[in-house]
């Protein structure tokens, strides 16, 4: 599968141009090119240490011995590579809108994988609901996504961007996902902290709220994209109606019309804003979008603005 | 507990409307979503969460409003109160005479007042009181003074138009007897105006209330009928009809002659406005029968287009003549046709055998029972104060009477004659300087000629009015005459018949066939029967023997159907038709009519902003 479907050449152009700004420091063991607290070999000093005996004596400072007459060692910053998580909601409710919402999903993940990649860190995707291989597979799952699913587990450079965009194609959505547990497992098996990207409509009966506190607390740094469809910001669909839902198969009656669409648009943005302080509390970078709004009106405009890159 | 508009329960069969309304079951659009969560979350925003909540602009809201406040509005059953004053005491007069049958009026003027009469019981306020007259061919009173408003609306449903003349006046005296101590009591008159004279109510000062319905006066009728002998051929009859046409307009019509159903003659008409056409039909007829004339054209009055009357065939008249002797006396009654003249020097039995007896100056031993011309002669039983006077001047006489017709006492001489005052039962045909000479009247069902003088003591047989005179009392005293002329009788007028012989029990037969059994007690020598409300034949059985008698209108004032503006009382009083409505206008049904169609549109709305 080409890029084209995900991300045009020219913000590909625009997004190579940034970097994954990192609040933290870099805990990776790997080696990267980002700060770390980590000492060893690059061109940033970091501090002198006396001399102890083994030391290797390539990092002795003579300028500081010749005035001191004392052995000081000197330290670099080990640069470490980022990680960074994108959990991608694949659960049934992604499939819908128009656009679809999973389809825009995939773009920003692409785009910030793509951004890491740029920037030599390591990008690993988390695709929700887990089909693992003993997990019974939806029928739509095929061996070509189950091998797609593996290798987006951990990507790495640049040169990687178009098999990891490949790898996001073969992607596909279905099933009833738990976001919390999703996040609480990615939590728990990331061996270092970084950078977690969240999207998701975050429409599970369950919350998210758990989730979330999860990662934070792991120390990833969070930033959540909630996605939405145009119908559901502002459904066009009235009379009786008996909604099912495509995830639980629930249903819920309800006579709408026009006159409740203002009703209903306010208890959306009551929905999100709920959602947007409990990220502000926690230190999370929220955003808002409907699958049918300009990809580069969040990525080059919102994400920016909000120093998720820069 | 009793209720004012009991029929307003009616209105409950909405309720089980409204229920259905909310008993349908919707059918809803089932539609698949990404997630509830949001709606389930809309819902229970939307839902009461809280007891109260703030209010806001909502139309059904509003419309709910005020389908309440309509509703209240007309349970607490508002009116206007119009231009009527309000009155303790109407006294509604409901004329029920045949005019009112003119069906200008749609679907007449009988039930246009009548609808009118409702409404003014609808406006009937608080303990105000009404009386129900309906006035036909008697004065009934449908209803006494109440107030309760359901026996109003019975007794005016029960009222029920007549063929008969207007009788005005006995229903506004019993009106003004209702209203005669009650202060602000009006007396309410729903008619056309054809009424005859009122002017007995002259100076009365009634509180009357005229209100007029009619709107046209096309109309033909029947005014006039009768039967006679046709006096150029003895074997034919002759038919005599008037026809009136009361339209603005000259009008043209049909006039057919019927004996027995069975058509004779139809001749054309063409009769200007306003005024009335003589008809006279030459018919054979073999027995004795009916006549009907009946006019074809159709105007807004169908009951005065009809009218019958009973044909005798004309029977020999046997008369008794006791005398001593009176060659003219016996030559005039000779001269007569169809007369068999017995004669006798005196009578000792009640001459039963005869049609009429004369008495030619001999008081006889048995006075009869049946008519009588007595002549000279005086009955102490018959009259009182009979005086003996020499050469009585004759200074008046009756020429209107049908005993005078072409019979004046010009020129007649008397040497001597009875004279008496005139009875009650009789009036004076001719009259001397004090009292009178010949009187003439009917005594119970005898009918009886009195001559105070010996005509041979006069020079009246000289004259040639003395024939005419015995010509004329011969018809006059026929029997048969006289019970024809009881065969037909007018509309609400009683039928009357003389008993020969005791009966128990009689039947009626109406002209729609109904048969009316009728207990006559034996020792009756007369029976009557009123209820001649509808026109047409009516056939009498009593004993073995049937007879038929004919009611009709015959009545001009009652054919003609102008509405009248105004009532004349008498010279100088006038009312004048009212053009005041009714009071009281109660506005409750038009109210919940509004009411429901704020429900239906309140439902309709609700609906289409669901869509």
């Amino acid at each position: 599968m080409s890029t084209q479907p995900f991300l045009t050449p020219e913000l590909l152009r625009r997004l190579q141009q940034f970097q994954l700004l990192a609040a933290r420091r870099a805990k990776s063991s790997a080696k990267g090119e980002r700060r770390s607290r980590a000492r060893g070999q690059s061109v940033e000093f970091a501090d002198y240490r006396t001399y102890v005996h083994g030391d290797d004596f390539r990092y002795l400072d003579w300028n500081l011995y010749g005035r001191l007459e004392r052995l000081f060692l000197k330290l670099y910053e080990e640069e470490r590579e980022l990680p960074v998580r994108i959990f991608l909601d694949a659960s049934e409710s992604m499939t819908f809108g128009e656009p679809r919402k999973f389809d825009f999903a995939r773009q920003v993940a692409a785009a910030v994988g793509y951004v890491a990649l740029s920037g030599f860190d390591r990008v690993s995707v988390v695709p929700f609901p887990h089909r693992a291989n003993g997990d019974a597979p939806e029928p739509a799952t095929t061996k070509a996504e189950m091998a797609a699913r593996g290798a987006l587990r951990s990507v790495r450079g640049k040169k990687s961007a178009i098999q990891f965009f490949q790898n996001l194609g073969e992607l596909t959505a279905g099933g009833v996902a738990n976001l919390n547990d999703a996040l609480r497992r990615g939590a728990l098996e990331a061996r270092q902290a970084g950078v977690a990207v969240v999207l998701s409509d975050c429409l599970d009966p369950a919350g998210y709220e758990a989730g979330l506190t999860a990662l934070v607390a792991r120390g990833f740094q969070v930033d959540l994209v909630q996605i939405l469809a145009p119908e559901e910001l502002a459904p066009t669909t009235f009379g009786d109606l008996r909604l099912v839902d495509s995830e639980t198969g629930g249903h819920q009656e309800v006579t709408f019309g026009r006159f409740r669409l203002k009703t209903y648009q306010q208890t959306v943005r009551n929905f999100i804003q709920r959602l947007r302080e409990f990220c502000q509390g926690r230190g999370i970078n929220f955003f808002t979008a409907s699958s049918g709004m300009s990809l580069e009106e969040l990525l080059l405009r919102q994400l920016r603005q909000a120093e998720v890159w820069g | 507990m009793s209720f004012l508009a009991p029929m307003a329960f009616l209105f409950a069969a909405t309720i089980p409307v409204v229920v259905v309304f909310y008993l349908l079951k919707r059918k809803r659009v089932v539609k698949l979503v990404s997630s509830t969560l949001l709606w389930q979350k809309f819902l229970a925003e939307t839902q009461a969460s809280a007891p109260f909540q703030k209010l806001r602009r909502n139309w059904l809201l509003i419309l709910q409003v005020l389908l309440l406040a309509l509703a209240v509005l007309a349970l607490s059953r508002p009116f206007f109160k119009t231009k009527a004053k309000p009155a303790q005491l109407r006294v509604v007069i409901l004329d029920a005479s045949a005019s009112m049958q003119a069906t200008d009026e749609m679907p007449s003027r009988f039930e246009k007042a009548r609808a009118e009469a409702l409404q003014w019981v609808d406006g009937l306020a608080g303990n105000d009181q009404m009386v129900i007259l309906q006035a036909g061919a008697n004065t009934e009173v449908k209803q006494s003074a109440t107030s309760e408003k359901a026996a109003l609306r019975r007794a005016l449903q029960a009222c029920v138009c007549s063929d008969s003349t207007t009788r005005l006046v006995p229903a506004l005296k019993m009106a003004e007897s209702l209203v005669r101590d009650h202060k602000d009591a009006e007396i309410h008159l729903f008619s056309d105006g054809a009424v005859p004279e009122l002017s007995e109510l002259e100076n009365q000062d009634l509180p009357l209330v005229f209100h007029r319905v009619g709107k046209s006066s096309n109309n033909l009728g029947v005014v006039a009928l009768d039967v006679r002998a046709n006096p150029e051929n003895a074997g034919q009859r002759a038919v005599y009809a008037s026809v009136g046409n009361f339209s603005t307009n000259a009008q043209q019509s049909g006039l057919e002659l019927l004996l027995d159903d069975r058509l004779l003659e139809t001749r054309p008409l063409n009769i200007p406005a306003g005024e009335t056409s003589p008809q006279v039909f030459l018919a054979n007829q073999d027995r004795d029968g009916v006549f009907t004339v009946r006019l074809t054209g159709k105007d807004d009055l169908a009951v005065d287009d009809q009218a019958s009357i009973v044909s005798l065939l004309p029977k020999p008249v046997k008369v008794l003549l006791v005398s001593r002797g009176n060659r003219f006396l016996e030559k005039a009654l000779r001269a007569v046709p169809n007369v068999e003249l017995s004669t006798a020097n005196d009578l000792n039995d009640t001459g039963t055998d005869f049609d009429f007896v004369v008495l030619d100056d001999i008081p006889p031993t048995v006075w009869p029972k049946g008519n009588v011309l007595a002549i000279h002669v005086v009955n102490t039983n018959w009259l009182e104060g009979v005086t003996k006077v020499e050469a009585p001047a004759i200074v008046d006489w009756k020429t209107a009477h049908p005993l005078l017709r072409y019979a004046g006492f010009d020129n007649v001489q008397v040497a001597e004659s009875f004279t008496t005052k005139a009875p009650t039962w009789a009036v004076s045909l001719v009259d001397g300087p004090q009292l009178s000479l010949i009187v003439a009247g009917e005594l119970g069902r005898q009918r009886i000629i009195w001559v105070g003088f010996d005509v041979l003591q006069s020079t009246w047989p000289l004259r040639l009015a003395f024939p005419i005179f015995i010509a004329n009392a011969v018809e006059w005293l026929n029997p048969a005459n006289t019970r024809g002329s009881h065969l037909l009788v007018k509309a609400g007028d009683p039928f009357r018949l003389a008993l020969n012989e005791p009966q128990t029990n009689a039947q009626v037969v109406f002209p729609n066939g109904t048969i009316r059994t009728l207990r006559v007690d034996p020792q009756a020598n007369e029976l009557v029967f009123g209820e001649t409300y509808k026109q047409g034949i009516y056939h009498l059985r009593l004993g073995t023997n049937e007879s038929a008698f004919c009611v009709d209108l015959l009545d001009a004032a009652e054919s003609n159907i102008k509405p009248r503006d105004a009532l004349q009382l008498g010279k100088y009083t006038r009312v004048t038709a009212t053009t005041l409505q009714r009071a009281n206008m109660e506005l409750w049904r038009s109210i919940a009519s509004i009411g429901l169609g704020v429900l239906l549109f309140e439902w309709w709305y609700y609906h289409r902003r669901t869509a």
